[in-house]
């Protein structure tokens, strides 16, 4: 209730519009729990906190710097690479000339997960979803011809990080940089690899000392570098809401800040150097409004560590459009989907943005679909006029009323991290990852039922789907040409020097003591590989194996306005069990080094609330081990998920090992991003469905029931 | 799906994985025709049984159960054992449907050829879950596999169900925070031929050890179930692979005082017949409520109880008369 003074005429016309309707009922509750009124006064944001300050002055809610984008525009960083060393370059190398600012490098699964190119388990990774990296020869050739001293890049790697973090700083070693002329950032942010995408390697404890031994060497030596991205995106992609990946990504940065000052390190060595990097989703005022939250958090929570110098608790982020948000169906909206959320990033006010490309649901991106999405920011910038106002949507009722409410809704999931001991020991407890997982499943029961509209994908479908633009393939090739360069390197390379800098490394991973970056750095030059230099401390630290949880009623939960559309699969299912004498049993599983699983969770959930018997296979299978799953646990189908480029070597693979083991009855449907015209090489090589992004849970039971219908007769 | 149950039979006999499978399948089965099967099945591979090692494991979630069989099982079949892992799952949702995630815990034993691992929804009654899995502990040991592990979550009444079907019965701890007794149902110690405190490693150790203790004190307090035999108290790390052969051990030590006494053999006997008892309880149960006029008349009679025209002990002798027919 408002005291402006017109406030009950105005009650009173909108009451006369609703028709005998509550006017309560214009309110939207959002998927974060916010209740969002049809109208923001005066008095919504009387005495709050984050209202009213300036920018580039605590707490930096309405950007990090006094002047933002009317002094100098945010940084055109776009996220690439794939297959070779040399094509990844040379893509690079035509972006920049066409008015890109910033690197920033993909690598492959097989890199991320410290395995070289010709070890046997990442046949099907290698050179798929981002650049194949072995040694620190491929690193000389991705960066062939660009100056490292001028050109800032920006690395994606949380797992192999040590290794690779070496390579790049040797390469710029062989081309006349010192350390201290390096700009840009690292991921390294490896706690929410636990909770989302699964790029690890080593156990958490073990993990976190890299972390520190990191930022304890760059701080050092890498003055002008960013020792780590503290990242929600991945989280926001895992289904995450707004809240959630706010509370989740400030609570990581406190576990990393906690981490640094227990290695000895002092605050204002390193907070300045910790960058951070949020998903951006289609809920306009939302991302903008989580954005400025956000800052405000950082410096609270920061203050606590009584920093001097004001950078340590000022919020400098990367933004990414969501991947998640780009569908198969009717591609080129994306590129509207895009545009929108890169206006979302600015008007948030970030300090860089990677706007991705329309074709991502389908495939790799192209130079022309990359064309388009670099396009997407400069024409924001240069011909939009936005840049001349900072944080020009402040004071604005509504968005900073969200903000309001976004900053007390995170910091109770904050301070419920804190008692549990902070965020480390909370992603042991399993809690962040249900809330992910629970949030993601909500999600798509929304989507199923249209609540949740997605254009071209449950609502204004086309009859006829067309794909008239170019679709890029890694060719299969790469691998062989990854191989033949290790062969090369190692018959080439001093091997009593690699195997005695590489005993240093497993020395100091033992002892404890010693920075792991500085040993790495005389093996790599010394061409050691990635997977050797991780091997060396793998024998230390082991391999980390990841638990599989998986929360059941979330899906069906949503369905409760709904009901009859999932009862209707549900009498299917009874249906199934008192003919055949069981439910029907299906094996969710992801083969390869693809460690993207909210697909089988969501899956998992939902069709377990459907009625079926679902068993989880764990991350990283094979196909031979998929099938023996498959095989002792009777499963009626195997449903495998891909998401980066490896269904064409590995569902077939897992077709072959069904029938080698005897299993020649058991059904294989396939899921994940997956390019139509893949379909029918997978339909000729014995898969029976294939179920592309945007596929409701409803429509895929619907089919995957009625093959084993089919097939049991 | 076949008909015949000698091919299963003999697909169980000649060691094959999938065929032992998909007799653990009928097993499962609520068909009528899929039991009759299972009873020729069962039957026929009889005389292939009872030389295993039936082991049962429970513990509270989060003890680590998972993750000790992993470790364990994997120790086993290095020493030359075939190992058959049988995880009864409790997740089953409103939906009937159920999240079996199991064998992603299991990650070692999942992919060894010499490890056989099933985990199945409990869905139905408690009846039901036994009855399945003795079956298929059965088909198992036919099957060529010499440790059967029975693994079970501290829920319901399922610990006493598994105890008495099994010669060994371990319950898993972790130390908590200080009243290591307090949650633990005292049914659970009481059918326990052994105690062992997992996730004694780091930062951990110690209190695991003094964990240790108190339930050495404890179990003091009981009447052990054999007059040779009282159940120890042991630690272990799953996960650092520590103490796990001295609880395979101190299982072989149990196996041999009881062969010794004939304790053994007498449970076997007992267990035998227990489950004859429960098999006519469950067939009567069966038989009684799945009987139409019975159910006809139950619908009569619950009305009148609600009307209070009747009372409930007339109800019931009504409704048994029908067994003296």
């Amino acid at each position: 209730m408002s005291d402006h003074p017109d406030f009950l005429k105005w009650e009173e016309h909108a009451g006369k519009l609703m028709k005998g309707k509550p006017l309560e009922s214009l309110n939207w509750q959002t998927p974060e729990g916010i209740t969002v009124k049809p109208l923001y006064t005066a008095e919504d944001i009387e005495g709050l906190e984050s209202v009213n300050t300036l920018p580039g002055l605590p707490p930096y809610v309405r950007g990090p710097m006094a002047t933002m984008y009317a002094g100098r525009p945010w940084t055109i960083r776009q996220y690439a690479g794939f297959s070779t060393a040399k094509e990844s370059n040379e893509f690079y190398r035509r972006a920049l000339e066409a008015g890109q600012k910033g690197l920033s490098v993909a690598f492959d699964l097989a890199t991320h997960r410290g395995y070289d190119s010709d070890h046997p388990r990442v046949t099907g990774d290698v050179g798929k979803a981002g650049v194949a990296i072995d040694s620190v020869e491929d690193m000389k050739i991705l960066f062939d011809g660009i100056p490292l001293d001028q050109m800032s890049v920006s690395m994606t790697m949380n797992g192999a990080v040590i290794p690779i973090l070496a390579s790049y700083i040797v390469a710029a070693e062989e081309q006349g940089v010192t350390h201290a002329q390096l700009t840009g950032t690292i991921q390294n942010d490896i706690l929410k690899e636990y909770l989302t995408r699964n790029t690890f390697i080593y156990p958490p404890v073990p993990s976190m000392r890299i972390v520190a031994d990191i930022i304890g060497f760059c701080s050092k030596n890498m003055p002008r570098y960013n020792t780590i991205s503290i990242s929600g995106y991945h989280m926001m992609e895992a289904g995450a809401n707004s809240v959630l990946q706010t509370a989740f990504t400030m609570a990581d940065g406190l576990e990393y800040v906690r981490t640094a000052l227990q290695a000895g390190l002092d605050i204002d060595d390193f907070a300045p150097r910790l960058s951070f990097f949020f998903g951006i989703g289609m809920n306009f005022f939302m991302d903008i409004a989580m954005l400025r939250a956000a800052r405000f958090l950082w410096h609270r929570l920061m203050s606590r560590f009584n920093p001097q110098n004001p950078k340590s608790s000022m919020l400098r982020t990367h933004c990414q459009t969501s991947g998640w948000s780009l569908t198969e169906q009717d591609p080129y909206n994306n590129i509207i989907r895009t545009t929108l959320e890169a206006l979302t990033s600015v008007l948030g006010g970030t300090q860089s943005l990677h706007t991705n490309s329309f074709d991502e649901a389908i495939g790799l991106p192209t130079d022309f679909s990359a064309r388009i999405a670099r396009n997407t920011q400069i024409i924001l910038q240069e011909e939009s006029e936005i840049c001349h106002v900072i944080d020009p949507l402040g004071g604005s009722y509504y968005l900073e009323a969200l903000t309001g409410s976004i900053i007390s809704e995170a910091q109770k999931i904050i301070d419920e991290v804190e008692e549990l001991g902070g965020m480390a020991k909370a992603i042991e407890s399993g809690m962040p990852k249900m809330r992910i997982e629970e949030s993601a499943a909500r999600k798509q029961a929304r989507i199923d039922q249209g609540l949740d509209v997605i254009v071209g994908v449950n609502k204004y479908k086309l009859k006829d789907e067309k794909i008239d633009f170019e679709i890029r393939e890694v060719p299969a090739t790469v691998r062989d040409e990854q191989v033949a360069r290790i062969n090369e390197i190692k018959a080439s390379r001093d091997n009593n020097e690699v195997e005695k800098t590489l005993a240093a490394i497993t020395e100091a991973a033992k002892s404890g003591s010693g920075n792991l970056l500085e040993l790495a750095l005389p093996a790599i030059r010394a061409r050691a590989t990635i997977g050797e230099v991780t091997q060396a401390m793998e024998k230390v630290f082991e391999r980390f194996v990841a638990t599989t949880r998986c929360i059941s009623g979330a899906y069906a939960s949503e369905f409760a306005a709904n009901p009859g559309i999932l009862e209707t699969l549900r009498k299917r299912t009874e249906r199934f069990l008192g003919t055949h004498g069981r439910r029907p049993r299906i094996l969710v599983s992801k083969m390869g080094q693809d460690g993207h699983d909210r697909g089988i969770k969501v899956i998992a959930s939902a069709y377990a609330d459907i009625g079926f018997d679902v068993d989880i296979g764990p991350l990283f299978q094979t196909p031979a081990e998929a099938a023996k799953m498959a095989i002792e646990n009777d499963v009626h189908v195997v449903g495998a998920s891909s998401l980066t480029a490896g269904h064409k070597t590995l569902v077939p693979a897992l077709v072959e090992e069904l029938k080698k083991q005897g299993g020649a009855d058991i059904l294989v449907v396939a899921g994940g991003i997956i390019p139509p015209g893949d379909y029918d090489y997978l339909y000729e090589r014995g898969v029976r469905a294939v179920f592309g992004p945007g596929t409701s849970v409803i429509d895929s039971a619907t089919r995957t029931l009625d093959l084993i219908e089919a097939a049991a007769g | 799906m076949q008909k015949d149950p000698h091919y299963y039979i003999q697909g169980v006999l000649d060691a094959n994985r999938l065929m032992l499978s998909r007799t653990i399948t009928l097993i499962e089965s609520a068909l009528p025709a899929h039991q009759e099967m299972v009873r020729t099945i069962i039957d026929h591979l009889l005389p292939h049984t009872g030389n295993a090692v039936r082991l049962g494991i429970t513990g509270v979630p989060g003890a680590g159960k998972s993750t000790f069989i992993d470790s364990f099982g994997t120790l086993l079949t290095r020493l030359g054992h075939r190992v058959a892992v049988l995880a009864i799952d409790p997740s089953s949702t409103r939906s009937g449907g159920s999240i079996l995630g199991d064998k992603t815990r299991m990650l070692n034993l999942s992919v060894n050829d010499r490890a056989f691992i099933r985990p199945s929804p409990s869905g139905g009654t408690l009846g039901g879950v036994a009855r399945k899995t003795r079956e298929t502990m059965l088909v198992c040991e036919a099957a060529g596999f010499d440790v059967i592990i029975i693994e079970t979550v501290g829920v319901g009444q399922s610990e006493t169900t598994v105890s008495s079907m099994v010669d060994f019965f371990l319950a898993l701890m972790i130390a908590g925070g200080g009243d290591e007794l307090q949650g633990i149902k005292k049914g659970v110690l009481e059918v326990a031929d052994a105690i062992v405190i997992n996730k004694a490693d780091g930062d951990n150790k110690r209190r695991a050890e003094l964990a240790c203790r108190e339930y050495q004190t404890a179990l003091h307090l009981l009447t052990p179930g054999s007059k040779d035999w009282s159940p120890p108290v042991l630690t272990c790390s799953a996960l650092k692979n520590s103490g796990l052969e001295e609880i395979w051990e101190m299982i072989g030590q149990h196996r041999s005082v009881m062969l010794t006494n004939g304790e053994h053999q007498q449970r076997r006997k007992q267990q035998a017949l227990d489950w004859m008892y429960f098999l006519i309880n469950d067939g009567l149960q069966n038989w009684f409520y799945n009987n139409p006029e019975i159910t006809g008349q139950l619908s009569e009679l619950t009305k009148e109880i609600n009307e209070q025209t009747l009372s409930p002990a007339a109800a019931a002798s009504r409704l048994l008369q029908h067994l003296k027919h």
